[in-house]
């Protein structure tokens, strides 16, 4: 009995930790971002994107594909191509200057209930001897113009296999498939990836008012994105 | 044989419901090929793209009664605005803001400015 006992309390133990790596903790929305239920901004400015990437032209091609999806989940979306041009007009291109000011203003002069600032982190191609793999990845927060605090934080990240899993043998197949990834990567069109990536953060936003499911999907669960403590 | 005629007249309800569909929350037509367009080359064809797929969104929305996409008025509006056409930059900021209240604070300043537009030219 004792050694059944002591062999199951390893396994279940053996279980636990093998689980622990696999899975990831799941939250619900209002657990993680309580103020998007507390304050319900209807209305989202999008600032011109950040560019951590080496692509000069992400910041631009990147500003085209976040309005819609955040329209079609519930928010008023203010037209970038309108906005952006009027921040242009009174100096402000660069988002990290205004990142860490009081967003009051933004409330002021365009009616904005909230601020979407976007980060993109990757946008690259990386060569490797045989393969190469698109990344696009966005850092996303909304920030009220209220209390200029985060009400909303998430990732998106798509990593794209682009040597189309041709790895066949000999000299012949390597340089059959440099040529193939060549193609490939040339015609990659980058905000095709950077719209999927939009799609992995934007389901994480409580639904805004013109979506039918505001203020229902409390309870929804997502990963929890936070870095955990050590 | 009862049961039968019940599963028959269950697929026959489910495909008929399938062909009637659910209306699209919003019809963008090609707003987001030629804006990105827009922001790649910004050449004159570019733009009146632009203006064409603001136009079909329009019309594809009304066509179905459903809403207006956010901004597709306001962003009809600024390009009118550009080529100094205020009366019809006001109309179409005046829809936006008709459609969505969110956007009034912006709509207004947009309003006054094709005014003062209007009244230069017609000083001058």
């Amino acid at each position: 009995m004792n050694k059944y006992l002591k062999y199951s309390i390893v396994s279940v133990l053996a279980l636990f930790f093998l689980s622990g790596c696999a899975t990831r903790a799941m939250v619900t929305k209002a657990d993680e971002f309580p103020g998007m239920y507390s304050e319900k901004p209807r209305s989202l400015l999008i600032m011109p994107p950040m560019n951590e990437s080496t692509a000069a032209d992400a910041k631009d091609y990147y500003a085209t594909t976040i309005e819609i999806p955040l329209a079609f989940h519930g928010y008023y979306v203010f037209p970038y191509e309108l906005t952006a041009d009027v921040l242009k007009q009174q100096g402000i291109y660069d988002s990290e200057l205004l990142y860490t000011m009081p967003l009051n203003k933004f409330y002021e002069y365009f009616g904005a209930d909230a601020v979407l600032f976007t980060k993109i982190r990757k946008w690259d191609t990386s060569y490797m001897v045989l393969a190469s793999n698109l990344t696009v990845s966005i850092d996303a927060e909304i920030k009220s113009t209220k209390t200029s605090e985060v009400l909303w934080k998430y990732n998106g990240t798509v990593v794209v296999d682009l040597s189309g899993g041709n790895s066949g043998g000999g000299l012949a197949g390597l340089i059959a498939s440099a040529v193939a990834t060549a193609i490939n990567t040339a015609a990659a069109d980058y905000t095709t990836y950077a719209k999927k990536a939009n799609g992995r953060f934007v389901g994480s936003i409580p639904y805004g008012y013109y979506h039918p499911g505001y203020m229902k999907d409390q309870q929804l669960q997502l990963v929890d994105q936070t870095p955990q403590e050590q | 044989m009862k049961q039968s005629i019940t599963i028959s007249l269950a697929l026959i309800i489910l495909m008929m419901s399938g062909c009637a569909g659910p209306k699209p929350m919003y019809e963008y037509g090609n707003y987001s090929e030629s804006f990105y367009n827009l922001k790649k080359t910004g050449d004159s064809e570019a733009i009146s793209q632009w203006k064409t797929a603001l136009e079909e969104s329009i019309e594809m929305s009304n066509a179905q009664a459903i809403r207006i996409p956010p901004g597709v008025n306001a962003n009809l509006g600024y390009l009118y605005l550009k080529v100094n056409d205020a009366d019809r930059a006001i109309s179409y900021f005046e829809a936006e803001k008709a459609l969505y209240p969110e956007s009034t604070v912006f709509m207004q300043k947009l309003i006054k400015k094709a005014e003062l537009m209007k009244e230069g030219q017609s000083k001058s």
